[in-house]
């Protein structure tokens, strides 16, 4: 029994301490310096702020650059199936000298936009005829089975502050959690996170969004015995002095679930509203 | 001749690029749009499958890092991931001091142990000192994902050792 407790504790503090040729660090150092490091961010001490900050940026750029070949496959993929298509439709209708031309109309359309795009994106003037409103585009959307959550290229340089809330086209998508001095993370609707005040239907009803993890977020805190119509259109209410009031959500379904008008998955640019922050700020 | 050294070389890096490619890049293994629950953590079966077969080809240091690259892609409390994978290195590297010869139920089952321990005190960290909230349903869904995956990339991962190693033992 002592000699099987021996071999035991003999084998944990030689898999926690040794370090052998191979590893440079003990496994027991580099867990007491994560846990060092967690605690130091948890507990955000004013040090740490611009370091993770810098960090954020290094990373998020790197990973933009790294993620490069993972969004380019899709578009490969895409384009092949595509000329494939073309192909068929042509030995179909013999007229391949006509949608030739079309594609080439469409390819300068997509240039010409895409050109227009980045004299957008380029210039620091991103009002688009509205004023606060910056456009920006979306640099990382990878999916966490815990967290919903993008990063968008712009930070603390474009005046974006934490709270603000992001549309995609007039709908809205989710606000802003963490800011960095080039980049900027959005909570979305659907995280667990998320609470969002809204109204809806013609009684102008009051209820929380909150989101659950999955791909529709629900409606809590309504009226007491109130059920729910479905396709009733929920807007934000702006009762919590961030959101404008009346931004699109979504559409309700009887469950109380909410079907949102914009696919988190598909979102390339998105809007901040910098409207109500700035007004609170003056 | 050199040639063949690096790409030996080369090759011998693969699952240290693989696990620091998964933390930066947009890759992930959460499959929402086919089957809502399904999502699977390759870098804890990368790091545990080496650490038990082969620690010299991942180093604690690397480890460490890719963990905090992960928890500044995902938005996680600075050193949570590093923490979790450090202690799949830890279960792995126990197991590799305590048995002599690993067979893929071993593995498997000592697999669940790691990752069970690992998600424990990723759950315990993030629900009490963290604001950000995650359901227990959803760890535990990702815990058995990535268990189930385990054997596949376990014969994947058991290839590319037999192609490093073959050269060697000639």
């Amino acid at each position: 029994m002592s000699s099987s407790r021996d071999d035991f504790s003999i084998a944990f503090r030689s898999a926690l301490l040794q370090r052998g040729a191979a590893q440079k660090f003990s496994l027991f150092s580099l867990i007491i310096l994560a846990l060092i490091i967690f605690f130091l961010d948890i507990y955000s001490f004013n040090f740490i702020k611009p370091i993770r900050s810098i960090i954020n940026d290094g990373v998020y750029r790197i990973s933009l650059v790294a993620s490069s070949p993972s969004r380019f496959v899709p578009h490969v993929t895409e384009g092949f199936t595509n000329l494939i298509n073309i192909k068929n439709e042509n030995e179909r209708l013999k007229k391949e000298l006509e949608l030739y031309k079309q594609k080439e109309l469409n390819v300068e359309y997509l240039e010409n936009q895409n050109k227009n795009l980045k004299k957008i994106l380029d210039s620091e003037e991103t009002f688009l005829g509205k004023e606060n409103i910056i456009l920006s585009k979306v640099l990382i959307d990878k999916n966490s089975p815990y967290l919903k959550s993008i990063i968008i290229n712009r930070g603390s340089k474009s005046g974006i502050l934490k709270g603000m809330p992001v549309l995609d086209k007039e709908y809205l998508v989710g606000r802003i959690v963490e800011t960095n001095y080039l980049s900027s993370r959005v909570l979305l609707l659907n995280d667990l996170n998320s609470r969002i005040p809204v109204t809806f239907g013609e009684d102008g009803i009051q209820g929380i969004l909150k989101g659950n993890g999955g791909t529709r977020p629900v409606l809590e805190y309504l009226p007491e015995g109130y059920i729910i119509e479905e396709g009733l259109d929920v807007f934000t209410s702006g009762k919590d002095g961030i959101f404008s009031p009346g931004s699109p959500i979504g559409k309700t379904f009887a469950n109380g679930e909410v079907k949102l008008f914009s696919e988190a998955s598909q979102l390339s640019f998105v809007k901040i509203d910098t409207a109500k922050i700035n007004k609170e700020n003056f | 001749m050199f040639n063949i050294y690096s790409l030996r070389k080369i090759i011998n890096y693969g699952p240290l690029v693989l696990l620091y490619y998964l933390s930066i890049s947009e890759i992930d293994s959460h499959f929402e749009s086919y089957f809502e629950i399904l999502s699977f953590n390759i870098q804890l079966i990368i790091i545990y499958f080496w650490a038990i077969k082969r620690p010299e080809v991942l180093g604690n240091g690397h480890i460490f890092f890719a963990g905090l690259i992960n928890d500044v892609v995902m938005g996680y409390p600075l050193g949570i991931s590093s923490l979790s994978y450090l202690i799949v290195s830890l279960v792995a590297t126990y197991i590799k001091n305590m048995t002599v010869n690993t067979s893929i139920t071993t593995d498997w089952f000592t697999f669940f142990i790691a990752i069970f321990f690992s998600n424990a005190t990723f759950l315990f960290l993030l629900l009490n000192f963290s604001e950000i909230k995650i359901t227990f349903l959803d760890l535990s869904y990702n815990t058995f994902f990535t268990l189930i995956f385990f054997p596949f990339f376990w014969f994947i991962f058991n290839l590319y050792n037999t192609i490093i190693t073959s050269g060697k033992n000639a």
